[in-house]
């Protein structure tokens, strides 16, 4: 009750992806919270974050395929990391430092899943080390199942073929970065698929985000065959 | 059999059921164990159940033997019968002697005691006001059901029903998840073309969009399926129609 009295304070009887977010990250009283979507165990796009750094959260995930939203989705289990510059566990060691650099000290994955239906998950940060509250998991996990259920609600009414436009609002899909690997797949005469590990490779070695090596290419500054 | 013996055969019912709702469970699985365990643990010979079907119309879904599919087939073609009636009015039709019930459906009751069953009981499968199926539980002795019997079998209904509902409520959210899969994997498609045609024409992506756009109308094609087309190459953008042609003119 009071997450749906959250959704609606703005007075928005639609509730928007945006406001989705802030309340997620609100109601787990946390710094930040983002919305991925995943298919195939690698993430789609996100569909809300509340701030640069839950950009960065996401952003880093999609480049780098490894973060705490991926494994929540492939686990289906809630992923906690109450100390990314200590961990218990050695794991995500592309993710953590630029994660870390960027101001995240906690971060927490929860699998988004109706059912059998596992749509992605959402991830929460904090500026600060430490564990989650048996309140603030409770609530976690109560606010993954109503952005799970937000997400379906809002593509339930799209036409076949179509996102809807709710959920596209304050979405990243990556699109410039599928633009850019149907440019290098032509130039180098590989596969679409194979293009985005380039890029991938690419944005990793010379410390960049996907998306900044993305728009060099679209915006013809940057080729990837030798002529 | 004992009360006390029952009651632990019930409860183990329960579980079992329960066991049974994982995420992706069967519903004619789930539906047979109903229909056995009532045979097993009520005081009846045999038991089956219908399910109404999307377009609107029951279907035997589950049965403890052979001879209660038959007579609920016979009741589904004939149009009248206890889980008919059960299901339209959403109440229970109880301790019905096969014998006398000839004027309330002459022919199922034929067909009943043909298979040797004495009396029947219906009961609505149902969930706040929504009825989906019905449960009928034959006897081929004679004597009434005991109350009792009656209240274990309408739990068991209930607990199916509810079963069934939380697992329809999941595939239909698996159906919009698939779904919206299917609509991003389109639009990244499309964005990939699109980056493709830019790089082959020198094309800014607005312009590439249009190029792909124009040619994909010009030979009736979704837009989806020419982009694909130009990302497995079997679609050259040179080879795209130019915008101002039009092939049907």
């Amino acid at each position: 009750m009071r997450v749906l009295s959250l959704l609606s304070a703005d007075g928005n009887t639609e509730p928007g992806t945006a406001r989705l977010c802030d309340v997620c990250a609100e109601v787990s009283a946390m710094s930040g919270a983002g919305i991925m979507l995943m298919a195939d165990n690698a993430p789609l796009g996100s569909v809300c974050t509340t701030n640069e750094v839950s950009v960065l959260i996401e952003e880093l995930q999609y480049t780098l395929g490894e973060g705490p939203c991926v494994d929540a989705h492939k686990s289906g289990r809630p992923v906690l990391e109450p100390d990314l510059a200590d961990p218990a566990t050695l794991r995500w060691l592309a993710f953590s430092p630029p994660a870390l650099a960027a101001g995240t000290r906690a971060v927490f994955g929860f699998p988004l899943q109706v059912g059998a239906a596992r749509l992605g998950a959402m991830n929460l940060y904090r500026d600060r080390p430490g564990r989650l509250s048996d309140d603030q998991h409770a609530d976690a996990l109560v606010m993954a199942d109503v952005a799970a259920q937000a997400v379906l609600a809002m593509q339930a009414n799209a036409p076949f073929d179509t996102v809807a436009r709710e959920l596209e609002a304050g979405a990243n899909f990556h699109l410039v970065e599928h633009q850019a690997s149907g440019m290098v797949a032509t130039q180098l005469g590989i596969s679409v698929g194979e293009a985005l590990v380039r890029l991938r490779a690419h944005a990793f070695s010379h410390d960049l985000a996907l998306i900044e090596v993305a728009e060099a290419v679209v915006a013809r500054q940057l080729r990837f065959d030798p002529s | 059999m004992e009360g006390s013996e029952r009651e632990v055969l019930l409860a183990r019912t329960f579980v079992e059921i329960v066991d049974t709702l994982v995420d992706d469970f069967d519903v004619v699985d789930l539906l047979t164990l109903v229909a056995d365990r009532c045979v097993e643990v009520l005081e009846v010979s045999a038991a089956g159940l219908m399910l109404v079907a999307p377009e609107g119309d029951l279907r035997v879904v589950a049965y403890s033997s052979e001879a209660v599919r038959a007579v609920e087939l016979f009741e589904l073609q004939s149009e009248e019968g206890p889980s008919l009636d059960a299901f339209s009015t959403g109440a229970p039709v109880v301790n019905q002697d096969l014998e006398r019930v000839n004027g309330r459906w002459p022919r199922f009751a034929s067909k009943a005691i043909g298979c040797d069953f004495r009396s029947v009981h219906a009961l609505p499968m149902r969930l706040r006001g929504v009825t989906i199926g019905a449960l009928s539980l034959f006897r081929t002795h004679e004597g009434a059901m005991e109350e009792s019997d009656v209240i274990a079998a309408q739990a068991l209904a209930d607990v199916a029903t509810v079963a069934i509902l939380h697992h329809r409520a999941a595939s239909e959210a698996q159906l919009v998840n698939e779904q919206l899969n299917h609509a991003l994997n389109s639009r990244i498609v499309i964005e990939q073309a699109k980056g493709v045609v830019a790089e082959a024409t020198g094309l800014d992506m607005e312009q590439a969009f249009n190029r792909l756009r124009h040619h994909a109308r010009n030979h009736n094609q979704r837009l989806v399926d020419a982009a694909r087309a130009v990302i497995d190459g079997t679609l050259k953008p040179e080879a795209f129609d130019l915008p101002g042609s039009s092939r049907r003119s």
